[in-house]
């Protein structure tokens, strides 16, 4: 029996995390290439949800469902897949400001990434700027991610872009910022390099920084 | 004869009075707990420190909240960590859990507070909000134990002489307001975030449960206070929302909160209390209209970040509506020129329109200059033609 690509994307898009599994042990039982499975099916689906997401056609309970699916889908494949192949968008560091133990944004932008393809290293809350530089130089991501939900941490973010001048990192690193408070002028104007106004679109400005 | 002050709300409300200035507070003008503090530092009057001096200070005008009785979330729990209080507020659970001690570290201290919520705290800035490390209702287990303590009949819900307590709150010239609980808000209070928005999908059946349990207390206090006492507003707590929308769509939104809410909205009115409120950050635009579905028509903060346009709203709904805030926090960190500006964008016109309470569009954070909230206050002032606010000193 063919697997059916539609089928399996539309699993994860409805968070149906049994069908989806089964469907995708259904297709490597045939034979189908697990890069295949994930490529043509699996982060499709997840990249329509993010889309409709973006739309405001669906919100935060349907997108953790659906990520829920995806990831067990995933799980599947892991054992039929290189790292490179899994993590074949990029590196991400992400984490909220110094002072700042807001997380659940944070936690979504993290979650849509990974399902996008991207490897997320997550350094969590009240992250102070040593930490960010510390983890730029451990794992030379390609992105880094600052999330801030308030007016007073958010002029921690310059500090953080500071310290990676002074750390010789700047120009290994884009810098992207999101959060209640921030704004594109803002980003501009530390010189951050990409802005996400909402999680929905934070792939979207992800894979640009990482296209540019 | 001057009205009262419970006159001018109600006529406010009703849009019977227009171009009043009227700040109401606590709740919608109200501040960090730091900011005073950092406020005297910068050389406000010392007496600023206190909550009641602050309010004569700017010259408020006192909503009073009914909060002891227990319907609501207050932040009225607090607990001294090294000679600083860290305040917080828990669902209106009675019994509360016992403060317990569980760690710390050079900079953190984790204990379990009194809603049953694992937080870890920062000993350096307790006032700072913590980072919640567990909470106490998982599954239908944890459940069934968390619900003993939003029983109504719990003697303590009401203080103990509740005629008393009622005939000195109908004698007050204030408007009362009654805390009338959550339907997002506690639950996430006491499941976390991402869980309940799991179980919005895995168990709808224990969420229907949950606000159900919360319904039948809140109907069965709200009628025992209408016995008693006057009630001029009621007020829902949520934070359903981030940045650019709520955090669930309108169709679980009618599902699960909208049936609830009426029945409560539909005895507050039907009761005489036509003066519903909610108090939820974020974009809301999604939310209004579902909202005044379930019959609640008074809506704050309106965060200008999160897109809220008060002017907006008011063109949209007209007098349906009763709107406050929207006053955008992060142009008083800016000059005087644009805080002028922030005011004169939308004030004059939604005084002029009635239905309005200024404030900015939350607590008022610490890194607001003290000059700044004074240059506000004084430019609120001078668009109701009245006098700026005198020195202190000479008052």
């Amino acid at each position: 029996m063919a697997w059916n690509r539609t089928e399996l994307a539309n699993a994860v898009q409805n968070g149906d995390d049994d069908e989806a599994v089964k469907m995708v042990k259904d297709a490597l039982a045939e034979g189908v290439p697990a890069l295949e499975i994930l490529d043509e099916a699996l982060v499709p689906g997840i990249q329509q949800l993010g889309e409709l997401f973006k739309d405001g056609e669906v919100f935060l309970p349907e997108v953790l469902i659906a990520c829920r699916a995806m990831d067990k889908g995933v799980a599947e494949l892991k054992p039929y897949l290189t790292a490179g192949e899994m993590h074949k968008k990029g590196k991400v560091i992400i984490g909220t400001v110094e002072g700042d133990l807001h997380d659940i944004g944070k936690n979504i932008v993290r979650l849509m990434l990974e399902c996008a393809g991207f490897d997320v290293v997550d350094l969590g809350v009240d992250v102070p700027a040593t930490a960010f530089v510390n983890a730029v130089k451990e794992h030379c991501p390609d992105i880094l991610a600052m999330s801030a939900l308030l007016t007073i941490t958010m002029t921690n973010m310059p500090e953080v872009i500071e310290s990676l001048e002074k750390a010789g990192l700047r120009d290994r690193v884009r810098v992207m910022i999101g959060g209640a408070p921030i704004t594109r002028e803002y980003a501009d104007q530390i010189g951050a390099e990409g802005f996400a106004e909402d999680c929905a679109s934070a792939v979207q400005e992800a894979e640009r920084l990482k296209a540019a | 004869m001057t009205e009262s002050l419970r006159q001018r709300f109600l006529d406010i409300c009703r849009f019977k009075r227009t171009g009043d200035l009227c700040l109401l507070a606590p709740w919608l003008n109200d501040f960090w707990m730091e900011t005073p503090d950092v406020w005297v530092r910068q050389g406000a009057p010392a007496e600023l420190a206190d909550p009641r001096t602050i309010r004569s200070y700017f010259e408020f005008d006192h909503i009073r909240v009914l909060r002891e009785i227990q319907t609501g979330l207050f932040m009225d729990k607090r607990l001294d960590v090294l000679g600083r209080n860290y305040v917080y507020a828990i669902p209106p659970i009675l019994p509360t859990y016992e403060t317990r001690m569980l760690g710390e570290d050079e900079h953190t201290l984790s204990l379990v507070n009194e809603g049953g919520q694992v937080v870890r705290i920062d000993k350096r800035d307790p006032q700072k909000m913590p980072m919640y490390l567990d909470h106490p209702v998982k599954d239908r287990a944890t459940w069934q134990e968390y619900k003993k303590r939003l029983d109504p009949s719990t003697p303590e819900r009401f203080p103990a002489d509740l005629p008393a307590y009622a005939a000195r709150m109908n004698a007050k010239e204030e408007p009362l307001l009654l805390n009338v609980g959550s339907f997002f808000g506690f639950l996430r209070e006491w499941m976390g975030l991402e869980p309940f928005l799991y179980a919005l999908h895995d168990d709808p059946a224990l969420i229907e449960d949950m606000m159900d349990t919360l319904c039948h207390l809140e109907t069965v206090c709200i009628t025992e206070a209408l016995k008693h006492m006057r009630v001029d507003a009621a007020m829902f707590w949520e934070d359903m929302a981030f940045k650019t929308g709520p955090l669930i769509s309108p169709k679980m939104f009618r599902r699960f909160m909208m049936p609830r809410y009426k029945v409560i909205t539909d005895l507050l009115r039907s009761n005489g209390v036509d003066i519903i409120f909610v108090d939820s950050d974020g974009a809301l635009n999604q939310l209004i209209p579902l909202w005044m579905e379930s019959g609640i028509n008074f809506f704050w903060p309106l965060e200008c970040a999160a897109g809220n346009d008060a002017v907006a709203l008011r063109k949209q709904y007209g007098k349906d509506a009763i709107l406050g805030g929207n006053i955008d926090k992060r142009a008083l960190l800016k000059s005087k020129d644009i805080i002028r500006e922030e005011v004169m964008s939308k004030v004059p016109y939604l005084l002029e329109t009635g239905g309005y309470f200024p404030s900015v569009d939350h607590f008022v954070p610490p890194d607001v200059p003290f000059e700044n909230y004074v240059y506000l206050i004084n430019t609120l002032r001078e668009v109701a033609g009245l006098p700026p606010l005198k020195p202190f000193s000479r008052r």
